[in-house]
């Protein structure tokens, strides 16, 4: 007996995982089992590229589209996908290895976790985790509307319930906030799906795309503000993004890296793969995505400056460059959209790196706040090296990835000609600069540190140290991926090999 | 273990030498999208890496004794400084040899970063140091990537060579972008604010990398700059006199900058402090000569580039070994050290000829090409201002040379140092042999390495008649017999006062000054050289420059920024409700302006 | 009397009316109460509205199920079966995420001692 392998896997495997293993008995067994699942279908992504680089694949799910549902896996679906669960193992490994008790080589395992402190490091956190990639990569594969809004639900379920894992009073607080938010979030998206459904009679996206154009004028703007309305909140958009710094601020470090790093890039795919599907002239709309990406930079960068918490700083990092990723994205030139696909990658793992340091901080000086972490490197050196890495990635300094994917995004600029965004992001950079430099001066400021936690074990700074090597690679010879990335900003423009492999019509 | 890693890092500094000696061939790195980085050895970059290769292992060389035996401090972070300083001369290999933008701007920004994680190592390095290096700088990468980017539209690639067939707006684009990038590099006014705050804070032995060779990195891209244009600054906007119009304002920027730095120099209590104003004042000549643009003149500004990295070398390093010594900067603190520390002694002696530009040593030459370019190009005023800035250079080179070890020693510090360890006094006796050289034979110089710069430049070359001489129209003078007559007088000189020295201290009669009052001993506390440069401020234009300095409005643009960023951070309350208000508000206000306008 | 009720256009009407009353009446909610059930409670309230503009505007007058069953062997005459489905799907899920707000509020309320969203000022620096 073969085994098929098919997009459904991506979806199906953390799924079917999740709902089994609250009925598993013996923890020892299965969190390597969990932790595995991300490794195997992140290895079953790289497999795919070359079938996926001939055609992209239609996985149809009983009846053919557009009146039944499908995935659609093409060169930057794969990507992301890829990319989450390339994330999801990463987060996993660390939540694993550094909890000492589960050391790889110590075998008391199997103890019950109860303290607030150990939470995170259970049974729960693990099936979350596993339910918010699968409601990612669902986001990113499905090819109907309505599934949509259900794996933008089940990802948004398991994020507020990740949020206030630890349940005391800052993550209670922060996971209400996100439940509010994300629902209100959902009712906007929703709105907009029943109204789409109703003027059109479709679902299905390639379908959507083909009979948007007949939907009168004004109606389409009020469904195009409620998608972006509901979707900026999810994808953290200037005037809609007021509740990312709480929520960063309230959860495990380890948590809000996958949502800076998983979760924010599904939405904003979400977002362009329905602008470039439904508009069949995406410039339509890019001037008002460009001024909302380049004002949530800037605005994020500069309120940046003031921030004395690590993980409120880091929040509004990370909305400076989903700001930056949505400018380029909104440009819609190929160029462009390759650096910012290739920016979203270098993001993920950058904040994946920065969150998690954030977190073996907290753990060693019980507080992240900038006056308490005088004098870290002396501390702990290795972090205070890393977090000096992801710094630098993250402001796009040679010979780091960031500065690979920047250029790119610079590049497709010069190209076109188009000079105010390259201005922008260059000051939004130097922004970004006054304050990571600022952190960085006060990790090897010469006062000796005040440590009042545990040290980490060695093992916590595997997954990190290979951020870290992926990220000077990727800078260093960014054209290993160039292909990819260029096919898959290719399939996130070509609307009209979306519509032919679909409809098997031409548009 | 530990001297392995020395060693290891001795090799390293060595890298610049070998790349120089080995180069064979151009070396290609596609990055990706059509941008191939690509690094060759040319001439001029081949001059820049050859002061790159001379200076690298003489700092490398102190850098094994950062601390005094004194101080007890961990050495475990040794290793990373040696780590850095490696990248940080990798990235400017990178600079040099890349034939390319980005491969240039990458070497200048691993340059950046790295000597910034260098200057962190400094316990003296604070807050606003640290971050105006890594701003200023990092302005500066930022403003060159983005006249790379205008570069790239216009061209289509990012190959560095000559342009043809510019309007004005993009040449001015062009020009502006890049110029600004490489005035913040080099430090002129009014974009210095980082230069003596960094070299002052860095760690002693690495402000002697930051001012002797990192400050030519800048020079080296305003040359590269030049050659974009066709028929360099020339055909740019026209000629002004002799000279080209466009390097007149370049040039004015350089001698305003010398002027200013060289006032604030005299005036600073602080030697490195001193010694870092001096740096932005004789980069400021550079600038000058870079803005005439005629072959003497690039000549006199690759010159003088070449006794600039040397002489700073040499005063830093000693500098550097007194305050190891000692563990005092300011000149008050010291004195008397020239019994302690005679090879110190001898080293800033040296340096300050170099330095002020007085014969026999080949600061003089350069000097005296950069003057004789001005006249060619009937620039006089700018001539005179020069003149003006490099006399004024006395009073603070006579300063660095009395304050230290002339006079009394004013700390019980400076009563008990002893010469400076060998790892700083190797370096310092090969500088001085360097420029001694340079001083006999300024036409080897020329004629080896300052011509074929020229030559790859497009220039006509200089050339000299003999090793020993430097000629020009304007005449010239042979080196040998300057230095024989020197070394004569000196000889005579030193000779008479020791004869001599014996009846001096029997010199006092009641009309002597020193029975005017208290008789001092050698426990008062005296210094000649204290508040030196305070008289200065009564002088009209120069106490206007001293009074003033851009720091307030630097201090003022943060505070700026820091208020709006106050007033956007307002946006982000807690409360959710706030949040859904906001949202519902902006999709009502955008509903109602779309339908209004009919969108 | 009432025959002008069978005319989609005016039923339709009135459902969207209502709907959007019933959605102005959660956002006010929404805005305006402090409590974090009755926030709740008025998140509800605007999905039902949602809801009910979908299933109201999805069906005309006069269709019956679609539902094959005896004398029905032909798919003439019924409603679009699409939006009941969806909106059955919605249900479960606005549910679940009801569920777990209440579950995470009650904690909070057990933890503080406080119900009211004003009073989250936990996060603030």
């Amino acid at each position: 007996m073969t085994l098929h392998f098919t997009p459904v896997w991506f979806i199906a495997v953390p799924l079917l995982l999740a709902f089994l293993s609250p009925l598993w008995v013996r923890l020892r067994l299965l969190m390597p089992i969990l932790l595995g699942a991300h490794v195997a279908l992140f290895a079953l992504a790289l497999s795919w590229i070359p079938t996926v680089r001939v055609a992209p694949l239609l996985e149809t799910i009983v009846i053919a589209p557009p009146l039944g549902i499908h995935l659609h896996l093409d060169a930057v679906s794969l990507l992301l996908v890829a990319l989450f669960n390339l994330a999801g193992a990463l987060v996993a490994s660390f939540i694993w290895l550094s909890n000492r008790e589960s050391h790889p080589f110590n075998a008391a395992q199997d103890r019950l976790f109860d303290s607030a402190q150990d939470r995170l490091r259970g049974r729960p956190a693990f099936i979350l985790i596993l339910l918010l990639i699968a409601g990612s990569s669902g986001m990113v594969l499905t090819g109907d509307l309505f599934n949509l809004y259900v794996f933008l639900e089940i990802a948004g379920v398991s994020a507020y319930a990740l949020t206030a894992l630890r349940r005391d009073k800052s993550a209670l607080e922060a996971g209400l906030k996100y439940l509010i938010i994300g629902s209100v979030a959902a009712i906007f998206f929703l709105f907009a799906i029943v109204l789409l459904y109703l003027q059109t009679g479709q679902l299905n996206m390639a379908a959507l795309a083909r009979d948007f154009a007949g939907i009168p004028a004004p109606m389409q703007a009020l469904i195009g503000l409620l998608m972006l309305i509901g979707l900026g909140i999810k994808a953290e958009l200037f005037p809609f993004n007021f509740w990312v710094p709480d929520i960063y601020r309230g959860s495990d470090p380890e948590i809000t890296a996958l949502f800076s790093g998983v979760l924010v890039k599904a939405f904003l795919f979400v977002l362009f793969h329905l602008v470039f599907l439904l508009l069949a002239d995406p410039t339509v709309a890019r001037t008002w995505l460009m001024a909302l990406g380049a004002t949530t930079m800037l605005v994020a960068e500069a309120v940046a400056l003031r921030q004395q918490d690590l993980r409120r700083m880091l929040a509004y990092s990370s909305l400076g460059q989903v700001g930056l990723i949505t400018l380029a994205l909104g440009f819609a030139s190929e160029a462009t959209t390759a650096g910012a696909l290739f920016h979203m990658v270098n993001h993920t793992l950058i904040k994946l790196l920065l969150f998690l340091l954030t977190a073996l901080m907290l753990r060693r000086f019980l507080s992240v706040r900038l006056a308490n972490l005088q004098g870290l490197g002396r501390a702990m050196p290795l972090a205070a090296g890393l977090f000096v890495l992801g710094a630098l990635a993250v402001l796009g300094l040679p010979p780091l990835s960031g500065f690979a994917s920047k250029l790119w995004i610079l590049k497709g600029f010069a190209e076109a000609r188009v000079f105010w965004p390259i201005a922008l992001i260059l000051l939004a950079a130097l922004l970004e600069a006054g304050y990571y430099f600022r952190w960085i001066k006060v990790f090897y400021a010469p006062e000796p540190p005040v440590t009042a936690g545990q040290p980490e074990g060695d093992w916590a700074y595997a997954p990190l140290l290979l951020i870290a090597g992926l990220l000077i690679l990727l800078g260093v010879a960014p054209f290993l991926l160039e292909d990819w990335f260029v096919q898959a900003a290719k399939a996130l423009l070509g609307r009209g090999a979306i519509l032919e492999s679909v409809l098997g019509v031409q548009p | 273990m530990n001297l392995i890693v020395k060693l290891l890092f001795l090799a390293l500094s060595l890298t610049p030498a070998m790349t120089l000696l080995t180069w064979d061939g151009g070396v290609a790195w596609p990055l990706f999208g059509g941008i191939t980085l690509l690094f060759d050895l040319n001439p001029v970059s081949g001059f820049f890496l050859l002061l790159l290769a001379l200076g690298a292992p003489l700092v490398a060389l102190p850098m094994l004794r950062l601390r005094s035996a004194r101080v007890l401090d961990e050495t475990r972070d040794e290793p990373a400084t040696y780590a850095l300083y490696a990248l940080l001369l990798l990235g400017m290999q990178l600079l040099l040899l890349s034939g390319d933008f980005i491969g240039f701007f990458v070497g200048w920004e691993i340059m950046t970063w790295s000597s910034y994680l260098l200057l962190l190592r400094s316990p003296r390095t604070n807050l606003e140091g640290a971050q105006s290096y890594i701003l200023f700088n990092l302005a500066s990468a930022f403003l060159l990537l983005g006249g790379i980017l205008v570069y790239y539209s216009l061209t289509g690639e990012f190959t560095i060579r000559a342009v043809a067939g510019l309007d004005t707006l993009q040449t001015l684009s062009l020009v502006t972008l890049f110029g600004l990038a490489f005035l913040i590099k080099v430090g002129t006014l009014p974009l210095h604010l980082w230069v003596p705050r960094s070299y002052d804070q860095a760690p002693d032995v690495f402000s002697a990398f930051l001012s002797a060779l990192m400050s030519k990195m800048g020079i080296y891209a305003l040359i590269l700059l030049l050659t974009l244009f066709p028929e360099g600054l020339a055909g740019l906007f026209g000629q002004f006199l002799k000279g080209p119009a466009a390097g007149y304002v370049l040039a004015w920027i350089g001698v305003i900058t010398s002027i200013v730095a060289t006032f604030k120099a005299i005036s600073q209590e602080d030697m490195k402090r001193l010694l870092a104003y001096s740096s932005i004042a004789q980069v400021g000549y550079i600038v000058t000569a870079i803005g005439v643009g005629s072959s003497l003149a690039i000549g006199g500004a690759l010159f003088h580039s070449l006794v600039h990295t040397l002489v700073k070398l040499l005063l830093f390093i000693a500098i550097a070994g007194i305050v190891l010594q000692t563990g005092h900067r300011r000149f008050i603190d010291l004195g008397q050290l020239i019994g302690r520390m005679p090879i110190s002694f001898f080293g800033v002696l040296i340096g300050i000829i170099g330095l002020a530009g007085m014969p026999p040593l080949p600061g003089f030459a350069s000097k005296y090409l950069i003057y004789v370019s001005l006249l060619e190009a009937h620039w006089l005023l700018l001539l005179a201002a020069m003149i003006l800035s490099s006399t004024a250079a006395f009073v603070y080179c006579y300063k660095l040379i009395y304050g230290p070890f002339l006079g009394h020693a004013n700390s019980p510090e400076a009563r008990v140092a002893t010469e400076a360890p060998w790892q700083y006094l190797v370096p310092q006796i090969v500088l001085m042999g360097l420029l001694v050289a340079l001083g006999i034979f300024p036409g080897w110089a020329i004629e080896i390495l300052i011509d074929p710069v020229l030559t790859a430049l497009g220039m006509t070359p200089i050339g000299a008649p003999a090793w020993g001489q430097l000629a020009t129209a304007y005449g010239g003078y042979d080196g040998v017999v300057l230095m024989s007559v020197f070394a004569t007088v000196f000889v005579l000189v030193t000779a008479i006062f020791f004869l001599l020295r014996g009846r001096m201290r029997q010199a006092g009669s009641p009309y002597d000054l020193s029975y005017a009052g208290e008789v001092p001993t050698a426990e008062t506390p005296l210094h000649y050289g204290a508040g030196m440069g305070r008289e200065l401020r009564r002088i009209p234009l120069v106490g206007w420059i001293l009074n003033h300095s851009t720091q307030g409005f630097y201090a003022g643009l943060v505070r700026q920024i820091q208020a709006a960023a106050g007033l956007l951070s307002g946006l982000y309350s807690g409360n959710p409700q706030t949040w859904i208000l906001l949202a519902v508000l902006i999709f009502a206000a955008t509903l109602t302006l779309q339908s209004v306008t009919g969108a | 009397m009432l025959e002008f009720l069978d005319s989609p256009r005016v039923l339709h009407g009135i459902y969207l009316l209502g709907s959007l009353m019933l959605f102005f009446i959660g956002l006010y909610g929404l805005l305006a109460k402090r409590h974090l059930l009755k926030i709740f409670v008025s998140i509800e309230i605007m999905e039902l509205a949602v809801y009910l503009i979908l299933i109201a505007l999805a069906t005309s007058p006069g269709e019956t199920a679609p539902i094959l069953s005896d004398g029905l062997l032909t798919f003439t005459g019924m409603a679009d079966p699409i939006p009941q489905a969806l909106t059955l799907t919605a249900i479960v899920i606005g549910v679940a995420v009801t569920a777990l707000g209440t579950s995470m509020a009650i904690q909070y309320h057990r933890l503080t001692g406080h119900v009211g969203v004003d009073a989250m000022t936990e996060l603030k620096d």
